[in-house]
């Protein structure tokens, strides 16, 4: 079992710390600093899934976030993740992980079976094969099942995720050789630096390469050297498990903090987040993400044990893992020579296949010197194997173009590794509209060292195609210089060369996939996209049928998609386009990288914006009286207003009738605090109504209210509310809960932009005020008992005046106005004083069994008065001619007021326009649904003329019937008597698939002369 | 005079009975600072006469530049906009705070509103103040220079903030209050959070033990 470890000393992994884990339900054992892919390839398994369309075996490829095969699901319940990659699970006591593919079980696969029909699966299968839409849904099941990858948690997110806001001079991304040596420059200058690496620990590429020297020292202690330093620098912040993964404009980055992933489930903290996500702003960013190698395409390139040559390198190194005994490899440059002498000194048997005739000799030479037995000028043209690679099949290659120019031997081997050279990690550079170009000597889409230096982007390393680490360093100085240049920052201690004992690199060989002597389809499946399932023969079919377009090829075959997002697939895949479109690497390009670099949990992404905190909740002073009286909330905006409140035994419509009943009849309470209040001062503030409105407000007298209606520039109502005259350059304006902010924004907008010389200004007072609406016959009596310095009596307290005084001791503004119809006062006091107020009411009403009531009681009371709702009764094409309110409208004022102009319109102005109406069904048992339909006739043949619809619809407890508001072509003029006397009054309403017949009325169904609220 | 029957905007969460003197065990202590008084100011800073009277009624210099704050113990005035202030007093002063400001501005183009009951205060201190706004707005705080108010978003909902001794001072409407405490509460769960006691005689404060 552990003859896959190889304990040496410079591996990354404890070995006094053994760990115990779970998989696929047996139990294994791997160290701390494992990966789980490390240690499940330390216990031999090499199968971990099964490929999404052919059902193909498949093992570990990558190291890291390259990663396409080995998604697992770790844990279980609502601790599940699904769809980690491997490589990037950090392995702790007691993990519990399983494969997410292989359908119904690994060793039986439905699609292995299928996969023998392969060639009825081609690229765009899906596309083909389900253009029928009626096909889909009975396929869909089964192909969503069969296709695999993890499940979504059931159970709610134990976890919490939270978010943090950063602001930096410099943020580093990338925590390698090149990353680490910037940010030190630029920490030692002073400047405040935030480093963010991906990785459990800083070093990069060098924790895979320990036996590197830098200037004189083992690769491991100018990395301990460097990050020591760097941590006692005070201005510099180094975030590690923090991926970096969106790049946006104006150089802000967003990164992932893994804080709690690496931990026990027991050792989990409950106060603190599972995972942070980091949105820092940065005034320059240096991307030092490096590149990530890419294999070689080739027949059955997919076996398990078939990996880059930089993982087996990786997991050799790092992680003290063989992945096999006998390992071939194959490569097109100088990369994977490290890697074969070091497994070589491991005491592997290695053969390197070096596509190039003409190796670098000075590698050639250590490689000789390990054991490895290097073959210039062979490839692998295929791998043998059934679940696991068995054999390599080398051929000879021409030197000059890449077609066989003879036979191999076929070698045995229990791990082969591939190299087909570097590609930079170009994602976040491009995220925000860069692009990267082709360096046809480096073979590699590569990024600019001076970046977009203009805007503070700035490339150093792999990233920009410098590949060695001798120049990468000495590049890292260079763009350090640059940064601190362009933040006006002297550079602290000396630039000198670093040496590196890394050979120089000669040119890699142009190899993408290597040739099997057969034609693109006929040969073993040479995959480039593993995830996916695209090979190189798709990527043909794709252009065969006329997919030219990169964007297009990517969709058509899938090429490039999913949790890897092509990062070993890409270039390949765009080399093979542009082999088989004629075109050069350059011409077809890059399909467009997009946030994020690798996936990001949707906790992560919502952070504390959920549960208590997912919105704000509005709430009035009088809220806890509510809750204590039974009160069901509703949501009005983001304000929590009572919708009405449940005595013992009663249900909603029983609630609603009592409250309505004791309004009309005796005396209710409701909560009006959420309505909007401006206050409004200047000598000017009454012309400023005057414009506003579409009443005239010249008349009103201090201590007087009125109601006004406000109209946006098309005459279309868009508010409305009572305003009060406080003294004449002093008014108090109430808005409708919902439109208070953006009635402010329209007063300032106009005010500021149209008329800034009038002597006025504005500002919300909503939140000042606790409103108390006091309402019902016995109303009068019940503020009498806590208030004694307002003269309440008919005759001096009249409808619509309002008063300063004292309620239950708190300084009030009393408002004889009322939305019910009924004689009632609104009680407004600083809102500290509302609990207080709310309470004192209550029990001077008790005598009088006052009611608090809720939104429905208080929408049914002023249906039953025909009172509208902007928003409800009007949907923004409703005049107030539209409503019958041309009594709130004053043509004669001397300046125009918004929405005047557009009366004259012809639309407007015209006939057969939609009005307010109410209406009485025939039988009066029946609510109509609000948005039936009103049509001429009870036949239903369509297509049916539509007159209008129902805006509200009740049962009246007052008038022991239905009724309904709606608005109807020329509805005025249906109404009775006049309509009745034409014979135009009778409609019918259509909903649920019946019609009804209704009779058009006035929309003032109770006291329609008003004597109740002028008692 | 009716203190007993004044309810602060976050007295739902009982904070006073929790309050303890700051020390060593959390690494962010907060608290809110009830019963003050604010008035709503507006005018024109570019006119002199404006800026002279309010400076005279209420003995602090109106800050004109932008995203600054002055005043005394008695009244701090913080710019909100070029054309507004909000003035934060005792309670009790409040009153006649805002009635000689408005009869020293009579005839002199402003607003002056009570808005006593639509704001409230929390002030926020400790080693992880900082942290703790971090997770909440998008400001960065790490720069804010004491005398310095800005207007920025907490969460959802925003909030205006200055620094205030060795911590910060956060002012808020009241209807988002309750919000925007749980907001905090959760920001501040990983640091540990203390209801600190609150220094309600001269300049309110934090008490530490």
């Amino acid at each position: 079992m552990t003859s896959h470890r190889i304990r040496h000393e410079k591996a990354r992994v404890d070995f006094g710390r053994p760990i115990s884990f779970h998989f696929d339900g047996k139990s294994y054992t791997g160290y701390a600093g494992d990966t789980l892919a490390s240690a499940l390839l330390a216990n031999g398994v090499r199968m971990l899934g099964r490929s999404f369309k052919y059902g193909r075996p498949r093992g570990i490829v990558g190291a890291g976030a390259e990663e396409p095969n080995a998604l697992t699901q770790v844990e279980t319940g609502a601790a599940t993740i699904p769809n980690l990659k491997a490589t990037q699970v950090e392995l702790y006591d007691g993990l519990t992980a399983r494969r997410t593919t292989g359908w119904p079980a690994l060793d039986f696969d439905l699609k292995s079976v299928s996969g023998r029909f392969s060639r009825f699966m081609p690229a765009g299968f899906y596309y083909k094969t389900f253009q029928s839409r009626a096909l889909w849904p009975k396929f869909e099941h089964v192909i969503r099942q069969a296709a695999g990858y993890g499940s979504a948690p059931e159970e709610a997110d134990l976890d919490s995720y939270d978010h943090s806001h950063r602001h930096a001079e410099v943020v580093v991304v990338g925590g390698g050789p090149c990353g680490l040596l910037t940010a030190l420059n630029l920490g030692r200058a002073g400047l405040n630096v935030t480093l963010l690496d991906e990785q459990r620990e800083l070093g990069g590429w060098l924790l895979s390469y320990p036996h590197a020297i830098i200037d004189g020292q083992p690769g491991y202690d100018w990395l301990k050297n460097i990050i020591a330093e760097l941590r006692s620098l005070p201005r510099v912040q180094i975030f590690t498990r923090t991926s970096a993964f969106a790049l946006h404009d104006l150089n802000l980055i967003q990164a992932v903090e893994q804080l709690q992933d690496h931990l026990p489930l027991a050792e989990r903290s409950e106060t603190s987040p599972r995972q942070r996500l980091h949105r820092i702003r940065a005034s320059h960013i240096v991307l030092a993400t490096g590149a990530i190698e890419r294999p070689l395409v080739f027949g059955n390139n997919d076996l398990p044990g078939i990996l880059t040559a930089s993982a087996l390198t990786t997991y050799l190194n790092r992680y003290g893992v063989a992945v096999g005994r006998r390992v071939v490899m194959q490569t097109s440059n100088d990369f994977a020579y490290q890697g074969a002498c070091d497994l070589a000194r491991a005491g592997c048997s290695v053969v390197l296949a070096d596509t190039r005739t003409r190796p670098n000799t000075v590698w050639e030479q250590r490689a000789h010197a390990a054991g490895v037995d290097v073959r210039p000028g062979y490839a692998i043209s295929g791998a043998l194997g059934s679940r696991a690679v068995k054999a390599a099949k080398l051929v000879k290659i021409s030197a000059d173009q890449n077609s066989i120019s003879g036979d191999g031997p076929t070698i045995e081997c229990d791990a082969l590794g591939s190299s087909g050279g570097l590609s930079p990690t170009v994602h976040l550079y491009c995220h925000d509209g860069g692009r990267p170009h082709w360096d046809e000597e480096k073979l590699a889409f590569v990024a600019p060292a001076m970046g977009r230096a203009a805007t503070g982007i700035y490339c150093v390393g792999g990233i920009t195609g410098t590949f060695g680490l001798q120049p990468a360093l000495m590049q890292a100085h260079e763009v350090s210089d640059a940064v601190l240049a362009a933040t006006g920052k002297a550079s602290v201690g000396e630039r000198r060369s670093i040496e590196t004992d890394e050979p120089n690199a000669i040119p890699a060989r142009r190899i993408f996939r290597v040739p099997d002597g057969k034609v693109e389809g006929h040969g073993k499946k040479a995959f480039v996209d593993f995830q996916n399932d695209v090979t190189a023969a798709d990527i043909h079919l794709a252009v065969r049928e006329n997919y030219r377009s990169i964007e297009h090829i990517k969709r058509y075959t899938a090429l490039g998609f999913g949790t890897d997002q092509g990062k070993l697939s890409n270039v390949n895949g765009f080399a093979i386009a542009a082999e088989a479109l004629g075109k050069s690497i350059p011409d077809v390009g890059t399909t467009t990288y997009r946030p994020a670099y690798s996936p990001v949990t949707f906790g992560t992404l919502a952070g504390p914006h959920e549960g208590d905190t997912f919105e704000p909740k509005r709430y009035t002073p009088m809220h806890a009286s509510h809750v204590a009286r039974g009160a069901v909330f509703e949501n009005v905006g983001q304000w929590l207003r009572p919708q009405y409140f449940l005595k013992a035994g009663e249900d909603q419509d029983a609630a609603i009738r009592r409250e309505c009943i004791a309004a009309r009849r005796g005396v209710g309470i409701m909560d009006a605090s959420t309505l909007g209040k401006i206050d409004l001062q200047g000598k000017d503030a009454r012309e400023f109504l005057n414009r506003v409105y579409a009443n005239s407000w010249t008349q009103l007298a201090p201590g007087k209210c009125r109601y006004g209606l406000m109209l946006d520039e098309n005459g279309m109502v868009m508010d409305d509310g009572v305003t009060a005259c406080i003294s004449d350059e002093h008014f108090a304006m109430t808005t409708t809960t919902g439109g208070a902010a953006r009635v402010l924004s329209w007063l300032e907008n106009w005010h500021q932009t149209e008329w800034p010389d009038l002597d006025v200004y504005m500002t919300s007072v909503t939140d000042h005020w606790a409103t108390a609406a006091v309402v019902g016959p016995k109303s009068r009596e019940v503020l009498a008992k806590v208030c004694s310095d307002i003269d309440l009596s008919p005759s001096s307290f009249k409808f619509m005046d309002w008063r300063e005084g004292t309620v239950a001791g708190v300084a009030a503004r009393v408002f004889r106005i009322s939305f019910s119809g009924e004689l009632a006062f609104e009680v407004n006091v600083d809102a500290n004083y509302g609990y207080h107020l709310w309470e004192a009411l209550l029990a001077a009403g008790a005598e009088f069994d006052i009611t608090p009531y809720g939104t429905d009681a208080m929408h049914l009371l002023r249906a039953e008065k025909g009172f509208i709702i902007v928003g409800q009764d009007t949907d923004g094409s409703m005049t107030p001619f539209d409503l019958d309110m041309a009594w709130a409208v004053s043509m004669k004022k001397p300046f125009s007021f918004i929405g005047k102009r557009s009366f004259a319109r012809s639309d407007t102005a015209g006939p057969n326009r939609k009005q307010l109406v109410g209406l009485l069904t025939e039988d009066p048992s029946i609510v109509l649904a609000e948005g039936a339909q009103i049509i001429e006739a009870p036949e239903v043949n369509p297509p049916v003329a539509m007159l209008g619809h129902v805006t509200s619809s009740y049962f009246s407890p007052e008038l022991g019937r239905s009724i309904a508001l709606a608005v109807v072509r020329d509805g005025i003029k249906r109404r009775s008597p006049e309509g009745q006397n034409a014979g135009r009054d009778r409609l019918f309403a259509y909903f649920g698939g019946q019609t009804h017949r209704v009779q058009v009325v006035s929309p003032v169904f109770v006291d329609p002369k008003g004597e109740r609220q002028n008692a | 005079m009716l203190e007993h029957v004044s309810r602060s905007p976050l007295h739902a969460f009982g904070l006073p009975l929790q309050a303890t003197a700051i020390n060593d065990t959390r690494g962010v202590w907060a608290n809110e600072l009830p019963s003050l008084g604010y008035v709503s100011l507006r005018g024109d800073s570019k006119d002199r006469t404006f800026v002279e009277k309010v400076t005279h009624s209420l003995g602090v210099a109106l800050p004109t530049s932008p995203c600054t704050y002055a005043g005394t113990d008695g009244a701090k005035v913080l710019w909100i906009s070029p054309d507004e202030w909000l003035i934060v007093s005792q309670r009790d002063r409040i009153g006649s705070l805002a009635a000689d400001l408005k009869a020293a501005l009579q005839g002199v183009r402003s607003q002056v509103a009570d808005n006593s009951g639509g704001y409230t205060q929390v002030l926020l201190r400790g080693r992880n103040a900082l942290d703790v706004l971090q997770h909440t707005t998008v400001y960065d705080f790490a720069a804010l220079e004491p005398g310095r108010v800005v207007g920025t978003t907490f969460g959802k909902s925003s909030v205006y903030a200055h620094r205030s001794g060795e911590g910060f001072c956060l002012v808020m409407r009241r209807s988002f209050a309750d919000y925007i405490w749980r907001y905090l509460v959760r920001a501040a769960a990983p640091y540990g959070l203390g209801i600190a006691v609150v220094e309600t005689t001269g300049h309110a404060a934090l008490v530490v033990a």
